[in-house]
């Protein structure tokens, strides 16, 4: 391709924007519209990911003794949950701690106790971590069954619902994925349609003095692949704000929130914004060219 | 230049337009096609640069097996022909020089070598004064110089013409023929579907006649008429 082809390419891109400019924009918005729908779910998605794999590594089993165990009981049920596979630390509580957290978690309210007296209703217990969350649901009921010990417990619907989740929003993203291209697909189609039509003299005059279907096709697909561009440029610009000020004001309301940090989330979402606008847009072009080159 | 040999076309709504045509057309004629509406001459036309391809039968442009071409290759052969149109076929935006010149764009041809070869067209066709002038503003017979002047721009060896004078007066017509003798005179094959007697008649030369699908008619130096 010779530089004063390239030139003209580019000439004829600018030249049916300008003359196709409500048009234009009407497609630049709209790709810019469902790319940002498009880039917010990416941006949910790939949270709930990390809060769900964060919580799975906060799940634990709690394991509580019972009053009647002696001191060398619970040195040797300490041994034995340590030698478990997949355990990775094993922390024990005792009476006089879990009263103590207890009282701190009431805070101000810490003047109820007196009620319960002097006795110390809470039972020695130990805090068992595990490498991999979907082991605790095997450990625990061996654990269970261990000498003196009254029971161990783990939050296992909540390890449950976050695996639900996670996998609804995995599937349920793919889905809207594929649809808010299709339908931004459609309206790229469209757009370049109303271009096409509107220069289909032109294309029937070049295909008789003789050019190429790609000589034909590249202002086109140009000036499709730039709607899709700069539609993407505004969505992936928004959410970059977007995000920003959500994560400042979680960060000041709910600091322990675990929320992505921006980069490199939104480095991978607007990236894949970007391609995916600019590739809908050259396949819209190339889609609404077909019909006008057959001549 | 041209060979067709048993070309037929039958069209999807089962509609013929050709049949059994064979015809060969030596290198530099100068040949009229006529028919009445619906004989097949458009057909005839669209044939040659293989916008409609026959249904049986070999035509050859040049040598070349037309119907062989694959659709990459078929504005190769294009860009050999100079094709010319009744509604002349212009870009209105363009300017006469730019529509001229958009022939040698499209084939990517060096800007220096379009611009001196544009020019000398239009001198051609004796409109380089109006090189920046819009076809709006021209009159029919100098649109249809225009399409002249696209047509011959990038030197095919044969020059396709579709009732070229179909929509000008007869003196204008005249002129037209004139660039077209002129054309031919230089070694260019034209081939031209008309339905003007009284051009084809002044220029005394082969006549075709296509009526119903067939040839009813070929004379070497003919006058207007296709019944036989």
């Amino acid at each position: 391709m010779s530089l004063s082809t390239k030139e003209y390419f580019v000439k004829e891109t600018v030249k049916s924007i300008r003359r196709n400019q409500l048009m234009s924009l009407a497609s630049v918005s709209t790709v810019a519209l469902s790319l940002l729908v498009l880039g917010f779910f990416m941006v949910m998605v790939f949270n709930t990911n990390h809060i769900a794999k964060y919580l799975e590594t906060q799940v634990q089993i709690s394991v509580y003794m019972s009053d009647e165990s002696s001191e060398e009981t619970l040195a040797a049920t300490e041994k034995t949950l340590r030698e478990l596979p997949g355990v990775t630390s094993v922390k024990a509580i005792t009476k006089e701690q879990a009263l103590e957290r207890f009282k701190e978690r009431l805070g101000d309210q810490s003047g109820l106790l007196s009620s319960i007296g002097d006795e110390n209703p809470f039972p020695y217990s130990f805090e068992v971590h595990v490498d991999k969350p979907e082991r605790i649901a095997e450990l625990a009921p061996k654990i269970d069954e261990l000498e003196s010990v009254e029971t161990a417990k783990f939050g296992q619907e909540v390890v449950e619902n976050i695996f639900r989740l996670t996998k609804i929003m995995r599937v349920g993203g793919v889905l809207l994925v594929l649809l808010l291209a299709m339908a931004t697909l459609f309206i790229i189609v469209n757009t370049i349609r109303i271009t096409v039509f509107a220069r289909r003299r032109e294309v029937t005059i070049m295909k008789y003095v003789g050019a190429t279907d790609w000589f034909i096709r590249w202002p086109f697909l140009l000036e499709g692949m730039f709607l899709g561009f700069t539609g993407a440029l505004v969505a992936a610009f928004i959410i970059s704000q977007a995000y920003g000020a959500i994560l400042s004001s979680v960060h000041s309301t709910l600091a322990f929130f675990p929320l992505l940090p921006s980069w490199p989330l939104l480095l991978y979402i607007n990236v894949s914004l970007l391609v995916i606008g600019t590739g809908i847009g050259a396949a819209g072009s190339t889609i609404s060219l077909r019909k006008f080159l057959k001549v | 230049m041209l060979l067709m040999t048993g070309v037929s076309k039958t069209y999807r709504n089962g509609s013929v337009a050709l049949r059994n045509i064979d015809l060969h057309i030596k290198p530099g004629e100068f040949v009229f096609v006529v028919g009445p509406s619906g004989a097949g001459k458009s057909t005839f036309i669209k044939m040659l640069f293989k916008e409609v391809a026959p249904t049986t039968g070999k035509i050859y442009v040049d040598g070349v097996d037309v119907l062989a071409l694959t659709e990459k290759e078929v504005p190769f052969l294009r860009r050999q022909l100079g094709i010319i149109f009744q509604d002349y076929r212009l870009l209105p935006d363009r300017t006469v020089y730019d529509n001229v010149a958009f022939a040698m764009q499209v084939i990517e041809a060096p800007p220096l070598k379009t611009r001196r070869r544009v020019m000398t067209v239009l001198e051609l066709v004796g409109l380089k004064n109006r090189a920046n002038a819009y076809p709006g503003e021209l009159s029919g017979g100098e649109q249809q110089r225009i399409a002249i002047a696209r047509a011959i721009v990038n030197d095919p060896i044969l020059v396709i013409a579709d009732e070229p004078t179909g929509n000008l007066d007869p003196e204008t017509s005249m002129e037209i023929m004139r660039i077209f003798t002129g054309i031919n005179e230089s070694g260019t094959t034209i081939v031209m579907a008309t339905h003007d007697r009284e051009i084809v008649n002044f220029m005394g030369k082969r006549v075709i006649a296509i009526e119903n699908g067939l040839i009813v008619r070929d004379d070497a130096k003919g006058v207007y008429g296709y019944e036989s």
